[in-house]
């Protein structure tokens, strides 16, 4: 649902959402250092293998995003990791579309970054297990109703021949927000207890 | 760093090629009907999602909902003569469409008016065309059945290959980028 195709979207939305993208690549590429780009390529790899299993669910079909799990890793360096993913899904497998590579990237990337800057410095001062988890999850779900709400956005500025309706992404969004809430708290609390530094994007 | 590698190629490893994330409609013309369906690639039907029928120049033909395994079927109206396009929406964000072109939509009804052969053979005429037709169906089943097999075993190792070259590439592009950053130092 993340990957908007081609010909959808009107002009303006398409360059805003490529300027925004540039700006967030040109903030990103500029944070990886030499400990930021293995694991840049290493989430980024394992995020395009992931989001490829797809589960139907009602009218559509979701899969995991992952972008709260990548804000919390990367920071900024989100945006050209999931610019690299968005990239080889649309060349590999036709999914999304080339003039919707900055929208798509803005839509999947920003809530991720936002999120994770909002609630990473608690994930990473707390030293209780359950807290912790509970606010990894919370950056999941929240990553991916803001990227729901983005997508919307999105089409809906456009043209208001395929608006989403909002009863159906609920339907599909809801239960992809618990999936990637139980996924981002137990990759966290996972990371947390075995290299907490994993989780400082920052060299600090 | 050689623990994760180590987990990716193992997730790699169990995932199931076969699954994605695109919407597609399969639209084909059969006599006077129209039948198709949408589907994810991957798996998936969408259900009780909206579809519109649309000749070239726009005016809706037909519409409605889509049932519990995507599908949708409507009428033809006698006076059609431009492409027709059919068009799903999930509502949220998914849109495929899928075009008929004219001359399918003419195709079809204009192969049955020759069929007024002289009267008193046209009852035999009728039953030799039926019989004939079963027989080249069942001969094109029987004939296509292992193209299709086979066609399904390469685009579920076609898969395979695109996602592992989108894993080494990435893979590449890091290496590139420490690299660069090594030379710069």
């Amino acid at each position: 649902m993340a990957h908007i195709p081609d010909g959808l979207l009107s002009v303006p939305v398409l360059l805003c959402g490529a300027g925004v993208a540039a700006a967030g690549v040109g903030l990103g590429l500029r944070r990886l250092d030499d400990r930021l780009i293995p694991r840049a390529g290493i989430l980024a790899a394992a995020v395009f293998v992931g989001s490829l299993v797809s589960i139907p669910v009602g009218p559509s079909s979701v899969h995991v995003l992952l972008s709260g799990l990548m804000g919390l890793m990367l920071g900024t360096a989100t945006f050209p990791a999931v610019l690299v993913i968005l990239l080889l899904q649309t060349l590999l497998f036709g999914f999304g579309g080339l003039t919707t590579l900055g929208v798509n990237t803005v839509n999947i990337a920003l809530p991720g970054v936002l999120f994770a800057l909002l609630l990473g410095p608690a994930i990473r001062r707390t030293g209780h297990a359950a807290t912790r988890a509970a606010l990894a999850g919370l950056v999941g779900a929240l990553s991916v109703a803001g990227t729901g709400g983005l997508v919307a956005l999105s089409l809906a500025v456009s043209s208001s021949d395929y608006t989403p309706v909002a009863k159906v992404l609920m339907a599909t969004y809801v239960p992809l927000m618990i999936g990637e809430a139980f996924v981002t708290a137990t990759i966290v609390t996972f990371l947390a207890r075995v290299q907490p530094d994993a989780l400082r994007p920052a060299t600090s | 760093m050689k623990r994760a590698v180590l987990a990716l190629l193992l997730a790699l490893a169990t995932v199931s090629p076969a699954s994605a994330h695109k919407l597609k409609v399969f639209a084909t013309v059969e006599g006077q009907t129209v039948r198709g369906y949408a589907f994810f690639i991957g798996g998936g039907r969408p259900e009780g999602s909206p579809w519109v029928a649309k000749e070239a120049a726009g005016t809706v033909i037909a519409s409605g909902t889509t049932d519990a395994e995507g599908r949708f079927a409507f009428a033809l109206p006698a006076a059609i003569a431009t492409d027709l396009t059919v068009t799903v929406d999930t509502q949220e964000a998914h849109v495929a469409s899928a075009t008929l072109a004219a001359t399918r939509l003419a195709g079809a009804p204009s192969l049955v008016p020759p069929a007024a052969a002289p009267a008193a053979g046209a009852a035999d005429v009728a039953v030799d065309d039926a019989r004939l037709a079963a027989l080249i169906a069942g001969a094109v089943q029987k004939e296509i059945e292992p193209m299709m097999e086979q066609l399904e075993a390469m685009d579920a190792r076609l898969r395979y290959t695109d996602i592992l070259s989108g894993v080494f590439l990435i893979i590449g592009l890091a290496g590139i980028g420490l690299w660069m950053r090594g030379r710069r130092r």
